[in-house]
This record gives structure tokens, C-alpha cells and sequence, in this order.
């Protein structure tokens, strides 16, 4: 579970100031086993409900306001809530046109999705190909929900792996950071599949409460 | 840094011809390759129209030489011909003398087999050898194994209608930082009912010919064709005093945060990556001299890609610019490199190639593509690709380095 003792705060405070150079975990939200944290702090919890149950009770109590929700396969919803929820709190909006680059990760790629749309063509009597879901049949597509509410024309990628992967995560971003390409990244973790899903962001920034390394993200993960 | 990437050779095989020469010839004297289609038993045959290669699959395997037991789709054909000339052109005899990559864009892939013998897969054996041709990373492999390349950079780009120009930007970039000494770049896609049918879907073909930039275009021609150029380093231009066919001076590659598919209404897309091209390239926008134009003639694109235009340029100073779609249909994929190759035909031959079948100008703003054919002093060209999703790129070809 996400939690963060005010001790070890303060140590990565100071050590923080010993090592300017770093980048920071500025605040990181989680989203799994029906419940939302921002912070390690809970934020929702929706008890026995399915994904779609939940995720819609979630966006409600967050007060999302953005009809384009509803529309989103289940990645998407997924992605989308957690990064509002952390945009929103660093107070970025869409008229900042700030340069947040994207990068997420997952293990089951849009797989979700793609037997949803692979159902609505198997049957030969009831054959709909519906534009509307074979758009999301792509993993990316969620970082382009979240590029349209906030005007962010940045660097993204998505990247699939067996596992929550750090090393390469950090790796990447500290370089999309250190090469200007960006100021600040929201990178993490969005993975669903048949009804198993979680969703760990977090904002990288030049300062913040964390340091941004692997052994952090594990810890945090 | 502004100094270009020397391109040293350049293939192509489209619609209007199966060369170069070809392709020049039918540029400058306004031939089109758009007809019904023939080569696909589509129950759309009589509502669209397409810019289909006259070769069969049969002649194509003739061509390469392949043994009966092939799995190339016919993506991988389009590709390997046009690769193999691009090499021949450059002059290259070792291919695996020096750091040679491959980056090579594909959206449909295999998928022409597959659709073919789908149902027959679960029946027989006779077609499942291309169920492993499925993939786009296979056209790219066969086209690698045409060229003879071994261990090192192959890799495949699908961006949907931007991939070719990505693969040209990767290609430099990959020059450019040292990891390879020369890297042949281009696109491939074949005509297959997966495209025509989605396309059709999204309701953008045209039932006649497609006409850019016109108030009355009804939307696009879907094409085939492959294009592939090779782009060298400075130290093996030098080194082998190769001749080059032009400079890669600017490229960019944008989002524009508006929709899964659709561009923005106002060319945010096409905007920034015009800019960021400009930028790299370190030029002025004045001294483009003339713009190859994605213009699909759908109404989304061409309006977004005009205002995109006037954005960067100033409504009273757009360059003279056309879109060669009509000649082509919209070949996808491979559309950035066949107007690459267009692009650096057009600065050989201080030629502007005409918008074909333009009648109306757009009551939206006041640009009007270039017509006629045009003969005058070219330096820079600059070459859009809009990608569904707003995944826009640009390049910019120069004589001069």
C-alpha cells in the first residue's frame, strides 16, 4: 500500500539539498482494489463494485466534469482519472500550454479492448465493428485523452513490459529532463485487464518531496 | 544544428511509374495513375477509385527472384524493389561495409494476405506460411534481406500517413548522433481491403478523381507505392566523393492534442511541426521556395493543413505549393518518401509539379495551389505528412548543405 513516514520525508528532504541536480517526485496517485489515493493519502474508496462501477463512482466523487469520459474504453478512463487528479493538484490547466512530457507503461497493452472488439466481429450474425472502440484498440490512445484535456503538445510513449519497470522508466525521463525536451513528466503505470487493473502516476519535476530513483518508485509502487 | 544529411540515392515504384524516370516523366506531363480498381475483388470497386501499381504479385516475385515458397506480402515487394533501387542508385556495392541501417514505414503490413486467407488458415496449410508475414516488422525484415543487411539497425515506423517522413527524421537523427555511417529510409504499403474498408468507414474516399485544395473535394484516393532513400554521413560522403542528390536540412514531428483521428480545425499539428522543421533547419520561413503539400484532398485535412500554412507563413506569403495526390492517391505510409523523392526531383529540376484537377478555390481563405507545371530557380522545399491523430511531421530538402 502507498504510505510515506514523515521520517523518511525528512531524510529525502536533506538529501535533496545535498544533490541539486536530481529530479523529484513532486506527488503520485494510485488507483487499484476499488479505492483512489493521491499522495498515499485516500482520496475514494467504492467497496464491491465492478471496474466500470467503480471508475464511474470515482469520476463523480472527483467532480471530473468531462463528458468525454464516458466515451473512453477502460484504459482510458483508468490513465485519464489518475492523471487528472494529479494535474489538477499541481493546479495545471489547460490555458498554461505547460511542456509535460507522457510516459506510461503497462503489461497488458490495450488487450482489454482488443476482445472487446474482437467480440463485436466474431459473430458473423452480429457483426457491428464499431469505430468508436477500435479506436482504443492502441495502449497510447490514453495518453491522447490526456493530452486533449490539457493542450499538451509534449513528448510521450507508452512502453509495455512484464513488469513495472523503474530502471528504464527513470532512465527515460531523467533524460527527456535533462535534454530540455521537458519540464516536468507524468510517467507510471496503467495496466487492466479482465477486471484486474491498477494504476500508479507520479509527476517528475526538478523539486519536490521525493527523490526520483528506482529504489523510491519500487518502494512507492 | 543546421547542416543537412546528404541523401545519395533515392527508389521509387507508385502508380505513375515504376522508377524514378518514371515517376518524372508522369510528374511533368500531368499523367495520372488513379483508375478503378483491379486487383482487388472489393464490393466498393464501383464506388472509389484508386492509384493501383499495374504489376501483379506474380510479376513482382519475377522481379525479385523469389522461390515459390516465399512469404513476402506484396508491402514487402513494393518495398524491396524500391530499396534495392534507392542502393543501386547510391552506388553502394557492400552494404555491410560500413554502419547500414534500415528504418522502413508500414501501416498495412501483411495484412493483403491475411484478409485473402484468413478462413482458409483454420481449413489448410497451403497459405499459413504468410500468417507469419502478418506483421509489419516482417515487410521490413524481407526488405533488409533484399539488401543483404546483417546485424545492425532494422526497424519499422507506423505513424499511419506520417510514418515515412518519421522514418526519414529517425534515419537522420540516427546519422546525426553517430549511430550509423548510412541508413536507408523510406515506406512501403499495398492496396488491401483493411484500408479500403476503414477508410470507407470514416466516409473520406472520393468516388472520382481526388482533387486538393478544391472548395468541392469529396475526399481521397487510397494508392500503393513504395520509396525508400539513402541518407549517408558527412565522413562517408567525403570519404567515397559521392555524389549527392540533395540535403535533409529540417525535420519535425508534432501532436496536436485535438482527437484520436481528425487534425485540428486550425492545423495546430501541421503548425508546429512546419515550425519545429524550420527551426532545426535554422532557415527563415521565406526561403521556402516551394511546399509539397500532404493535401489528401479530404475536407479535414486540407483545410487544417491551409490554415496551418497561413499560420506559419502569412496569408499573403505562402510559397507556391501543391499537393501530387492526385497523381498518387493517398499512399499512406509511404506517402512521406514518395514526396520525398518528389521534393528532390522538383530542387533537380527547378521544376514545381502541378495540383492536378483544382477548379474552385476553398471559401475559407484565399490560397490556390499551383497549377500548371512550373519551371523556377528551387533551393529549399519543404514536404508535409499529416497522420491521423494529429501525428504531423515535416521535412526540408535543400540543394545545398
Amino acid at each position: 500500500m502507498p504510505w510515506v513516514s514523515t521520517t523518511r520525508y525528512s531524510f529525502v528532504k536533506k538529501r535533496c539539498l545535498k544533490l541539486p541536480k536530481d529530479h523529484y517526485i513532486k506527488s503520485y496517485c494510485h488507483i487499484q482494489e476499488n479505492s483512489v489515493f493521491l499522495n498515499g493519502q485516500p482520496v475514494f474508496e467504492n467497496g464491491s463494485s465492478d471496474f466500470s462501477t467503480f471508475i464511474k463512482s470515482a469520476y463523480k466523487h472527483l467532480e471530473t466534469d468531462y463528458p468525454k469520459f464516458f466515451k473512453m474504453d477502460n484504459l482510458s478512463k483508468l490513465a485519464f482519472l489518475a492523471a487528472d487528479l494529479l494535474l489538477q493538484h499541481e493546479k495545471t490547466t489547460p490555458e498554461k500550454e505547460e511542456n509535460i512530457a507522457i510516459v506510461l507503461s503497462n503489461k497488458a497493452s490495450s488487450l482489454d479492448t482488443d476482445r472487446k472488439y474482437q467480440r463485436s466481429i466474431q459473430d458473423k450474425d452480429n457483426f457491428y465493428p464499431s469505430p468508436g472502440v477500435f479506436v482504443y484498440t492502441l495502449p497510447n490512445i490514453c495518453i491522447g485523452e490526456i493530452s486533449i484535456k490539457y493542450k499538451l503538445y509534449s513528448e510521450n510513449s507508452f512502453f509495455i513490459f512484464d513488469n513495472f519497470n523503474p530502471v528504464y522508466l527513470s532512465d527515460y525521463c531523467d533524460n527527456l529532463l535533462q535534454n530540455r525536451k521537458a519540464d516536468k513528466v507524468l510517467c507510471g503505470w496503467v495496466d487492466i485487464d479482465k477486471e484486474q487493473y491498477k494504476a500508479f502516476l507520479y509527476i517528475i519535476d526538478d523539486e519536490g518531496p521525493i527523490l526520483h530513483n528506482t529504489e523510491e518508485l519500487n518502494q512507492l509502487f | 544544428m543546421n547542416k543537412g544529411i546528404a541523401i545519395t540515392g533515392m527508389g521509387i515504384i507508385s502508380a505513375i511509374g515504376n522508377n524514378v524516370a518514371e515517376n518524372h516523366a508522369s510528374l511533368i506531363n500531368g499523367r495520372k495513375g488513379i483508375s478503378r480498381i483491379s486487383k482487388i475483388d472489393t464490393i466498393h470497386k464501383d464506388a472509389i477509385m484508386v492509384g493501383e501499381i499495374d504489376f501483379t504479385n506474380q510479376e513482382l516475385e519475377g522481379h525479385l527472384g523469389l522461390s515459390p515458397e516465399n512469404n513476402y506480402c506484396r508491402t514487402a515487394m513494393l518495398g524491396a524493389i524500391a530499396a534495392k533501387q534507392a542502393v543501386a542508385e547510391a552506388n553502394i556495392h557492400d552494404i555491410n561495409a560500413h554502419k547500414t541501417g534500415l528504418v522502413s514505414a508500414t501501416s498495412v503490413g501483411g495484412m493483403d494476405m491475411t484478409e485473402k486467407y484468413f478462413y482458409d488458415y483454420i481449413e489448410q496449410d497451403t497459405h499459413r506460411k504468410y500468417i507469419e508475414a502478418h506483421h509489419a516488422g516482417d515487410s521490413t525484415q524481407k526488405i533488409a534481406e533484399q539488401l543483404g543487411i546483417e546485424q545492425s539497425l532494422v526497424t519499422t515506423i507506423s505513424t499511419a500517413c506520417s510514418s515515412a517522413a518519421n522514418s526519414i527524421m529517425l534515419g537522420a537523427r540516427l546519422i546525426k548522433s553517430g549511430k550509423l555511417d548510412r541508413v536507408i529510409v523510406g515506406g512501403a504499403d499495398c492496396l488491401s481491403k483493411f484500408t479500403i474498408n476503414g477508410f470507407k468507414t470514416l466516409m473520406i474516399l472520393s468516388d472520382t478523381y481526388n482533387t486538393p485544395f478544391d472548395e468541392n473535394r469529396k475526399g481521397l484516393n487510397l494508392g500503393e507505392a513504395a520509396a525508400f532513400l539513402v541518407l549517408e554521413s558527412e565522413t562517408l560522403v567525403k570519404a567515397g566523393n559521392k555524389k549527392v542528390l540533395s540535403y535533409l536540412k529540417g525535420y519535425g514531428n508534432a501532436n496536436d492534442a485535438y482527437h484520436q483521428t481528425a487534425s485540428s480545425e486550425n492545423g495546430d499539428g501541421a503548425t508546429l511541426a512546419m515550425e519545429k522543421a524550420l527551426r532545426i533547419a535554422n532557415i527563415n520561413p521565406r526561403e521556402i521556395d516551394y511546399i509539397n503539400a500532404h493535401g489528401t484532398a479530404t475536407a479535414n485535412n486540407d483545410l487544417s493543413e491551409g490554415r496551418a500554412f497561413i499560420r506559419v507563413f502569412g496569408e499573403n506569403n505562402v510559397p507556391d505549393f501543391s499537393s501530387t495526390k492526385a497523381y498518387t492517391g493517398h499512399t499512406l505510409a509511404a506517402a512521406g518518401s514518395i514526396e520525398a523523392v518528389y521534393s528532390i526531383l522538383a530542387l533537380q529540376n527547378n521544376t514545381i509539379y502541378p495540383n492536378l484537377n483544382f477548379k474552385t478555390q476553398m471559401k475559407e481563405f484565399q490560397l490556390r495551389p499551383q497549377t500548371e507545371l512550373k519551371e523556377k530557380e528551387l533551393n529549399t522545399v519543404l514536404s508535409n505528412s499529416l497522420g491521423f491523430g494529429g501525428n504531423c511531421s515535416t521535412l526540408i530538402f535543400s540543394k545545398n548543405a
